[in-house]
This record gives structure tokens, C-alpha cells and sequence, in this order.
């Protein structure tokens, strides 16, 4: 199988300021695999190094076990989907498409073929005569995946392809990229802020922060087991809590508060001042004083109703506010979710995750990056 | 000034000041342009309508050789100028636009400079340069093509790269992505996009080495080297007949043409307002 990348200890700094610092990600072949985080976080700048248009200050990029670090883009046999598109607006939606075939050594004939097949793919047949400028935001963003893949590319790079459609047409197109990115089978390297999207679409995550991979792994590792406070808060919702740690068994054992909990998961080894999390779909709404451990009282502030779940902040002792979801299944509920109601909040252990510290940021970064100011000769 | 009171009202009287500026400043070329149909030898009294300034068998435009001398070595100079000009200004902004190094700042407000340099001060400048550094150029057709490109030049890269920095780096890195080579981005990207700001600014280049009076008669040799503008300039005081006005009609006409046409091109595949600037930037 081809498409696989691998990006080593790959850097790349404008000035002083460090984008990327140093990361490795492994992106197997023909899956999905998303960059995601905040702006700022680099993951933009990573996927225009693995395009070509961005030199890496230091580092490797390994595609299919070739380092092209330092080959041209126009050499690279990846293609970028752009977030503006990028279309070329003097040319036709079939001039767009065929533009890149003139360096593929390809008859007349098997030219209007390729092009006739992508755009059916892409479900534009009968488009080849419009200008960009005649198409909506989700059409062009189909010529542009036409463009790319026409090409056969060993990776398929896209640039948050989605952030300018409609919330609608985003969800279409979601599924829409991930059925054709199953159906050819190449490996996509999709770059989004958005957690939802990822979520949706990835087989594979990688969560950057201040050009450092902070956690990468399946949807599904990233949001159960997040290691870190930036990934427990960057994806989904989680409730937040400062414990001391110490030492209990095979698990650790938790001071919060005047309580006591048991964790299973995460960091448990632990010790001192650490941060706990757990999703709100964890926490178990019970009666007030219902007797057991890991169990905390806590007082209904709001209940909101979401259809198919109530989401309901509570006061918990010490003034933190929690949130947690009570399912809508039609089982009649332990307790009244109305405003005041005093309920018992029951952490299980197996949701209790306990939190490794977040990475400092590039404090080099920063610091090279205001020392001009300081150091400046006054004039 | 109800305006003032009313803020839906329209500003009456800056209409008015507008429409008489405008009639004010159209008022001269009128009456010059009026004369050239003039049915006599007076540039002042009207003696009903003709067209034999234009046409007549003597002392008319298209018959009296010095006229049409004039003319003749005008859009020649202004074509040389159009056809150094446009490709080099191109491929400077071009240039200008991927500099990345230290001095970019500098170069930029060095190719800036001719724009604001005075007329006068290039033209002296440039005939001690022909006289005195490259006395084997000297003065004459090759100095007056040399000396209008060099101030054309700005307009064309100002214009090109106007049109550059619109276009952003995007279109080429796409097509650097989807295989071509850096020639190929060029050709079949940069250029195609770029072709309204460069009939654009060949137009502006036109116009403006058509129009020039300092710069070319400085640096102009003998009679043969004359322009329209030098000859209406040096016969203005000499015994005029409406020949002249005649020959100030047709360079007025191809100068408006060649700029309405670069207006209309480049609104065509660039938008209003970008055109606006650029006619704004000749006129």
C-alpha cells in the first residue's frame, strides 16, 4: 500500500518565531488522517511542508521511506486541496481538472477519459465549460478535489477544506470526502480546527498546540483517553477538577475537596497536585446522599433540555460547576432536574481520568521572539 | 446647504462645483478641438465647419510633411516604448514581487522614485548623461526611446505589481502542486492572469510617451526627431494655422482610445475599482 508519511523531528521556524517544533507523526497508509488544533498551532504549516511550499528549517519527511524534505512541490506526488480553492479563474472547470495531466505523459484520448471519470466521481459531469466563477462554494470545492485526484497522488493533502460552506453542506461533504477517501483508498492528511469534523472523519488524530504534537491516536483514544489538560479541554466537553494524588493499589487515590476518590485511568501514578477530568456522559445523577465511594453532593443550578439528552450544570461542595448528561431514554429519572434540587454526583472510577501536566509552550520561541524588542539599541 | 440640515438631502452645490470644474477644465481642449475644423487660417474666429486641416491637399495633417513627420516619429517613439517598457517592467515586477533578501524596501522606493522625480530634472539629468557618459548614444531617436522607458517603467511595474499582490501566491503554488515546473506556473498561470494589468499598462505606457514633451525634447537630436508635442510647442509663437489644432486632435484621440481601451480591458477581467486606479494613475 502506498501513502504512508512519516514526519521526523520536523521544524520549521519563520525568523524567530518556531511554527513547527520538532514533531514526529506517523500517518499509515490509506487512512484518514487529521491535524487538528487551534490556529496558530501549526498544523497548516506542517501540511505545507508535506505539500513542498514551506522548506522545513530541520527534519524529515519520509514518503513512502523517500525523504522529500527538500524536493520541489511541483516533484511531489501529492496533491493540495486549498481552502480558498484556489481555482484557476482563467480556465474552465475541464481545463482546471486537466491541468496537471500535461505532466503525465498521456494520450488525447485517455485525457478526456481520466477527466470524464473525476468528474463523475465528484458528481459534476456536465460541467466541463463553466468558469469558478459559475459554480457555488461546494461545487468548486469539488473541482478542486478533482484536480487533486486526477493526478493519482500517493497523498492528499487538504487545508481546511470545509470552512467556507454552510454548516449544511459541511456535513454533506463530510461524509461525501470520507466515502471517496474509502472508496480510492489514499491516504488523506485533512487539516481542521474544528473537533467535531475530526471527529467525524479521522481514522487517525493528531492534536497539535504551539507547533508540538500534543496527543495522536483514533478518534476514539483521543477522546477517552486524553493525556493531557489541552486535549481533554480541545476535544468535546470535559469537567475539570484540581485533586491531590496519592498512592492506592493498582489506581491512585484522589483528595478533592474533603473527599476522597478512586481513579483508574490515566496518569496514576501521579503524585501531589494533579488535574482529573471526566466527560459529562460519565457522571451518574443519583439521589441525594446516596451511600458509596466516589460519590460527591452537589446542588442543580440549570437543566437544559437537548432533545435527545438533558444537559445539567451542577454546584458541587467547594463551588466548582460540573456539567452532565442524563440521557432522554424514556427510563424515569433518579432525580428532579429543576433548579436547587440537591443531588449526589457519583464519579466512577473508570471515568475519573487523572491528567499528565500540558506541554509548556515553546517558551524558547517566545522568549526569542521578544528579546529584539529588549535588546534593541535605542537610536 | 440643505445638507447640512437634512442628511438624506443630496449636496446640491458640490453638484454644481463638480459640473462647472468639469466644464472648466474641458472648456480649452473644446475650443482647441472645435478650431481644427475650422474652415480658415484663424485660430480664433470661427469661419464654419471643414475638415481640410485633416485632409485638405496643403499645409494639412495628413499632407504637410513636417506634420506629418511629427506624427509619424510620435507613435513610432511611443511604440519602441511600449514594446521595451511593457516586457521589462513585467519581469521586474515579477522580480520585485519574490524578493525576499534585505533591500527590498529600498529597491521598491528606488522604482517609485521616477514617478515622483520632476520632468525637468530627469530630462537635464538624462542629456548630461547622453552628452557626456554615453556620448556615443547622444541625443536623438535612440536617447528619446531610451529616456521615455525610463520613466514608464514605473507606471508598468507599479501596475503589474498592483495586480500581483491581488493575485496572491496561491494560484501559483497550486499549479506548482499539481505538477508544473516553475516556466510552466508562468506561462500557464502568472501570465494569463496577468494579461489585463499588462494591456493596461502598455496602454498607460502609450499614452504617456505620446503625451511627453520634457523628457523627448531634451534629449531630441534634429527636425526628424521632432514630436507633436515639441512641434505644437515650438510653433504655438510662429505663424499657427488649425493644422496644429488638427494634429492636437488626433494625438488626443489616440491617447483617449489607448487609455479607454486599457479601462475597458482591464475592467473586463479585473473589476471597477482596480481599473479606476490604474485610469487614475494616467490621468
Amino acid at each position: 500500500m502506498q501513502g504512508e508519511v512519516r514526519l521526523e523531528e520536523l521544524t520549521k521556524s519563520f525568523g524567530d518565531v518556531v511554527a513547527v517544533d520538532g514533531i514526529d507523526i506517523h500517518m499509515p497508509p490509506a487512512e484518514f488522517f487529521t491535524l487538528l488544533g487551534p490556529s496558530g498551532c501549526g498544523k497548516t504549516t506542517t501540511l505545507r511542508m508535506i505539500a513542498g511550499f514551506e522548506r522545513p528549517t530541520s527534519g524529515r519527511i519520509m514518503l513512502d521511506g523517500t525523504d522529500v524534505a527538500q524536493t520541489p512541490p511541483h516533484k511531489r506526488n501529492v496533491n493540495t486541496v486549498f481552502q480558498s480553492y484556489a481555482l484557476f479563474p482563467h480556465l474552465d472547470v475541464a481545463g482546471n481538472v486537466a491541468f496537471g495531466l500535461k505532466y503525465q505523459r498521456l494520450t488525447k484520448e485517455e485525457r478526456r477519459r481520466k477527466v470524464k471519470g473525476i468528474l463523475e466521481l465528484v458528481r459534476l459531469s456536465g460541467f466541463e465549460d463553466r468558469k469558478p466563477e459559475q459554480l457555488s462554494g461546494g461545487q468548486q470545492q469539488r473541482v478542486a478535489l478533482a484536480r487533486a485526484l486526477i493526478l493519482t497522488p500517493q497523498v492528499l493533502l487538504l487545508d481546511e477544506p470545509l470552512g467556507a460552506l454552510d454548516a449544511r453542506l459541511r456535513k454533506d461533504l463530510q461524509v461525501e470526502l470520507k466515502a471517496i477517501q474509502h472508496d480510492i483508498g489514499i491516504t488523506f492528511v485533512f487539516v481542521t480546527h474544528d473537533q467535531e469534523e475530526a471527529l467525524t472523519m479521522s481514522d487517525r488524530i493528531a492534536l497539535m498546540n504551539s507547533g508540538r504534537v500534543e496527543q495522536a491516536g483514533s478518534p476514539r483514544e483521543i477522546y477517552e483517553g486524553p493525556e493531557t489538560e489541552f486535549v481533554a479541554d480541545f476535544l468535546g466537553v470535559s469537567n475539570l477538577l484540581e485533586a491531590q494524588a496519592s498512592a492506592d493499589g493498582s489506581g491512585c487515590s484522589l483528595r478533592i475537596g474533603e473527599r476522597t476518590f478512586h481513579a483508574a485511568q490515566g496518569a496514576t501514578d501521579s503524585r501531589g497536585e494533579v488535574k482529573v477530568m471526566i466527560r459529562p456522559e460519565r457522571i451518574l445523577l443519583e439521589r441525594h446522599d446516596t451511600p458509596g465511594d466516589n460519590r460527591m453532593p452537589g446542588l442543580v443550578e440549570r437543566a437544559v433540555f437537548l432533545g435527545g439528552l438533558h444537559e445539567v450544570h451542577i454546584r458541587v461542595l467547594g463551588g466548582e460547576l460540573l456539567k452532565a448528561t442524563v440521557s432522554n431514554d424514556g427510563k424515569p429519572l433518579d432525580v428532579a432536574l429543576e433548579e436547587g434540587t440537591a443531588v449526589s454526583l457519583h464519579l466512577p472510577r473508570d471515568g475519573l481520568r487523572v491528567l499528565a501536566p500540558s506541554q509548556p509552550p515553546a517558551d524558547s520561541a517566545e522568549d526569542a521572539a521578544e528579546s529584539p524588542d529588549l535588546t534593541a539599541p535605542s537610536m | 446647504m440643505s445638507w447640512l440640515r437634512n442628511p438624506w438631502g443630496r449636496p446640491r452645490w458640490l453638484l454644481i462645483i463638480t459640473i462647472l470644474y468639469i466644464l472648466w477644465s474641458i472648456l480649452p481642449v473644446a475650443i482647441a478641438v472645435l478650431f481644427a475644423f475650422n474652415d480658415g487660417r484663424s485660430r480664433t474666429t470661427w469661419q464654419g465647419f471643414s475638415m481640410k486641416w485633416f485632409t485638405g491637399s496643403s499645409g494639412s495633417v495628413f499632407h504637410d510633411p513636417a506634420l506629418q513627420g511629427a506624427l509619424k516619429h510620435t507613435l513610432f517613439l511611443a511604440v519602441i516604448c511600449v514594446l521595451i517598457a511593457t516586457p521589462l517592467g513585467v519581469a521586474l515586477a515579477l522580480g520585485l514581487q519574490r524578493w525576499r533578501g534585505p533591500g527590498g524596501g529600498t529597491i521598491n522606493t528606488v522604482m517609485l522614485l521616477p514617478l515622483v522625480t520632476p520632468e525637468i530634472v530627469m530630462g537635464v539629468a538624462l542629456l548630461l548623461l547622453f552628452l557626456r557618459v554615453f556620448p556615443d548614444i547622444g541625443v536623438g531617436t535612440p536617447a528619446q526611446a531610451i529616456g521615455q522607458v525610463t520613466f514608464t517603467l514605473s507606471y508598468v511595474v507599479v501596475i503589474v505589481r498592483g495586480r500581483l499582490t491581488s493575485i496572491g501566491p496561491e494560484y501559483e503554488e497550486a499549479a506548482a502542486d499539481l505538477g508544473a515546473p516553475p516556466r510552466d506556473q508562468l506561462s500557464r498561470v502568472v501570465l494569463p492572469l496577468l494579461v489585463p494589468a499588462i494591456i493596461a499598462s502598455a496602454a498607460v505606457a502609450f499614452a504617456l510617451s505620446i503625451d511627453d514633451f520634457v523628457v523627448t525634447q531634451y534629449l531630441s537630436g534634429n527636425a526628424s526627431t521632432t514630436t507633436v508635442s515639441m512641434l505644437l510647442y515650438s510653433s504655438a509663437r510662429g505663424a499657427p494655422t488649425p493644422a496644429l489644432n488638427a494634429l492636437a486632435t488626433v494625438a488626443l484621440l489616440i491617447t483617449l482610445a489607448t487609455l479607454a481601451l486599457a479601462f475597458l480591458v482591464y475592467r473586463r477581467f479585473a473589476g471597477g475599482g482596480e481599473a479606476a486606479a490604474v485610469a487614475a494613475l494616467e490621468v
